[in-house]
């Protein structure tokens, strides 16, 4: 074993400890070519693979579970391969992250509109694997919708390029049969890796909106209040340009916050502001404040207690319909169990009004509340995860999508299904211990 | 809670550190890093995984550009600071190359294991010619100044800096500064101990060198080297004696200063541990500024010539500093800095380079 191998397993969740014997090898490819090689190399040693981007996320997808495995890191598959001004598209290797690829397209007045809080380390090839997006996803949509085509190389070696009308691939026969299962993006978007390595993608880009926005932020006495103001905000189809939610904070993190609060940013117009008013009693906030605010917001996951340490159990809650407007309730039930667990709520956030998508990959719009607990001592990783099942089985009763921008297939038995029946025509081989049905289990040990 | 377990694994620190650039392999990263701390549990009994792990901090420039970043206040220099002080302690026959500085230190007091007397020979044989009375600014018992003048080790021997050792004892006489040189009573800062994690050692040094600098009745200690202002100001214990960079005691001395007559295109490199670790990012600027150097800022990034790391891995020094350069462009371009440690990098990749002082020196001389 050598460190190469062990580090490999460092990411944002909290299955980190990993079973590190079973990491056969480890690679940084920076090419297609080299991808193809190490693909075959483990197909020929009946390996499984998991692709790995920056490692941010929270669903421990790229830790690989238990799997004797090669892990292939993108991370120097970095280049900005073409860019099309005109045709509105970057093709770009999925190692690349959306800060990197604005930094090229900034002079010349365009951006690609994905911004997960993780945009400095999150990969494109991440990210569509995990459909994520920003707090922005309300206006621009989550990352499969932004993508354009996918490259993508099978366990056999075989080359994909996916798109939103079909599969083409060097395997005509393959071509034919994945085409006749009608696979497209919506396939690829929160895969997991389960299906391929993606080599390369085309996203798309658009000019940089230079607008005049103005910030504003509305304080609530409860949550059901808080929920019905987005859900307002959603049937109104109003043009919130960034808009989070601070549902809750532990009192080390909170600062003078009045919660529950909602800020926005929109276009300055007067329609707009009386529709606003309408829903909620909004106050502005100067630019400093909106900033303020923006920073308190995206440090809530990185920072800890004064004492214990702050854990994310689970990626994010996808409350939308009823889970929302009658909010209270939803909160009220998740934090008793999580209580009853031994964990203390730390702090709850999120993007709202925002957009995701369900396993059967039909839009849902509400607020995607992420949550952060202070971990129990002396709880075994085992006893954690049951906490995690608990919990998703919590959000099915309540109508929550449970991690809405990182589903688990495990946690969605559509998605699940849907991957299971492309794998059987793809065959395999792709970070296949999610579809374990001891995936959980698996996880629990690595907590 | 142990520092590094406030890590939440983010990732935020990758893509700004000069060797995770260098090397683009999670293992070089600040989280790689922090994450074999934090399962160290599952992996101490495997010798040669420790082994790549001491070795990996070292593979480190200290330029605490991932302390700034971290979002979960990880105090990261103080975590390498640490582990590399706990790595040599445990297996000190990894770091035996590392015997001939700690040697030269304890026996001749500086890192190049010369002559003690030689810190004041170099220099004087090439300025006294420029500054006649320059052996009278030598410090020797008895004597006294305002100003101590603390030049560290690389300018005391390197023949590469003896142009900034001209422009600051050239600005130091045109401002008719009260000074002294510590000359051979000079003791390395302790800085390079440090950075291997030797407080105990570093003290040694530090003990002699406050004991001269309050014999002289100096008020103020003035240094180029941010390295050796870090040990002077935070951990030589010197009371009311105010440890200064050159570029701030020169800032507030100066309310003005001549136009520069250079009209080359120039770039600021910002050295780490004066801007980042010591917070001095206002008086160079304000200096060039007043100067009317017409500069642009360099990313705020490493020139792979810290934490030891010209010693502990060369390869890697050079490779850092070789990115850096294409990355931003420098070749026809001359690069004002104000570190001997940042300049010697920066000459090492061929680039035309200048501290301030020199500058500040020229300007002042153009003017009479």
């Amino acid at each position: 074993m050598r460190i190469r191998d062990v580090v490999i397993g460092a990411n944002a969740s909290m299955y980190y400890r990993l079973n590190f014997s079973k990491i056969r090898g480890v690679f940084y490819p920076r090419s297609e070519q080299e991808v193809l090689q190490i693909v075959l190399k483990a197909n020929e040693q009946g390996l499984d693979i998991t692709p790995k981007g920056g490692g941010s996320g929270l669903s421990g997808a790229c830790t690989g579970g238990d799997r004797e495995r090669f892990m292939i890191s993108t991370l120097q598959m970095r280049e900005i391969l073409t860019i099309s001004k005109d045709q509105r598209y970057v093709d770009v290797q999925p190692g690349a992250t959306p800060n990197e690829i604005n930094d090229l397209l900034e002079p010349l007045k365009m951006k690609f509109y994905v911004a997960p809080s993780s945009r400095d380390i999150a990969t494109v090839g991440g990210l569509i694997s995990t459909d994520g997006g920003g707090n922005d996803t309300w206006v621009n949509g989550t990352m499969r919708d932004n993508t354009i085509r996918v490259k993508m190389i099978l366990y056999n070696g075989a080359q994909l390029v996916v798109d939103w009308d079909g599969v083409r691939s060097n395997d005509k026969s393959l071509e034919e049969k994945l085409n006749r299962a009608g696979m497209t993006i919506h396939d690829v978007a929160s895969s997991h890796g389960t299906l391929g390595i993606i080599t390369e993608l085309r996203v798309r880009i658009k000019p940089l909106v230079e607008e005049e926005l103005i910030g504003g932020v509305a304080e609530f006495d409860d949550y059901d209040s808080l929920g019905q103001a987005i859900q307002s905000l959603i049937d109104a189809k109003f043009p919130v340009r960034y808009g989070e939610a601070i549902v809750q904070a532990h009192e080390d993190v909170r600062g003078d916050l009045r919660l529950p609060l909602l800020v926005l940013e929109y276009p300055r117009d007067d329609a707009l502001q009386e529709k606003l008013t309408a829903i909620a009693d909004f106050r502005h906030l100067s630019k400093e404040e909106v900033e303020y605010l923006k920073d308190t917001r995206i440090k809530l996951p990185k920072r800890n207690p004064k004492e214990g340490i702050q854990v994310a159990l689970f990626e994010g809650y996808g409350l939308h319909g009823k889970s929302l407007t009658e909010m209270s309730h939803s909160i009220t039930e998740v934090n008793e169990l999580l209580m009853e667990d031994g964990f203390r709520p730390f702090a709850k956030y999120g993007h709202a009004p925002s957009k995701w998508y369900l396993g059967d990959n039909s839009e849902a719009f509400g607020l995607v509340m992420h949550s952060r607990e202070i971990r129990p001592e002396g709880r075994s990783g085992k006893e954690i995860f049951k906490t995690v099942a608990r919990i998703v089985d919590k959000c099915l009763e309540l109508g929550i999508t449970p991690k809405p921008e990182h589903k688990w297939p495990f946690s969605d038995d559509v998605k699940k299904k849907r991957i299971m029946k492309l794998r059987d025509i793809i065959g395999g081989g792709f970070n296949s211990f999610i579809l374990d049905d001891n995936a959980g289990e698996v996880l629990g040990s690595m907590v | 809670m142990v520092e590094f377990d406030k890590c939440v694994r983010c990732g935020s620190c990758l893509k700004i550190c000069p060797i995770f650039e260098v090397i683009g392999e999670e293992q070089y990263s600040p989280r790689g890093k922090l994450y074999l701390l934090q399962i160290m549990d599952m992996i101490e009994n495997d010798k040669e995984l420790g082994k790549e792990f001491r070795r990996l901090l070292f593979q480190c420039t200290l330029c605490g550009r991932c302390s700034e970043t971290c979002s979960s206040d990880v105090d990261l220099l103080k975590v390498w600071h640490e582990q590399r002080g706990k790595a040599i302690h445990e297996a000190p026959e990894e770091f035996a190359y590392l015997d001939a500085l700690r040697d030269a230190l304890s026996e001749v007091k500086n890192i190049y294991g010369l002559d003690p007397e030689d810190r004041a020979v170099f220099w004087m044989d090439e300025l006294e010619d420029e500054f006649p009375n320059l052996e009278e600014h030598v410090y020797s018992e008895g004597k006294t100044a305002e100003v101590m003048v603390f030049l560290g080790c690389l300018m005391s021997f390197r023949g590469s800096q003896i142009d900034v050792v001209r422009g600051l004892i050239s600005s130091l006489e045109k401002e008719g500064v009260d000074y002294l040189l510590m000359g051979a009573e000079e003791f390395c800062c302790g800085h390079p101990l440090y950075l291997t994690g030797d407080d105990a050692g570093a003290k040694q040094l530090r003990d002699h060198n406050r004991d001269v600098i309050h014999k002289a009745k100096a008020k103020t200690v003035v240094t180029c080297c941010p390295g050796c202002l870090i040990q002077l100001s935070k951990y030589h214990e010197l009371g009311d004696v105010e440890a200064l960079h050159h570029t701030q005691f020169f800032d507030r001395l100066l309310k003005t200063t001549p136009k520069t007559k250079r009209s080359e295109e120039f770039a600021y490199h910002d050295p780490c541990e004066l801007h980042r670790i010591l917070g001095i990012k206002k008086e160079p600027r304000s200096l060039l500024n007043k100067m009317k150097v017409n500069f642009r800022e360099m990313d705020l990034a490493c020139c792979g010539g810290g934490g030891l790391l010209r010693m502990t891995d060369p390869n890697l020094s050079d490779k850092v500093i070789q990115l850096r350069k294409a990355k931003e462009r420098i070749q026809d371009t001359t690069v004002v800095t104000a570190c001997p440690s940042c300049r010697e990098q920066l000459l090492s990749a061929g680039s035309k380079t200048v501290d301030i002082i020199e500058l500040l020196a020229e300007a002042l001389e153009d003017e009479q």
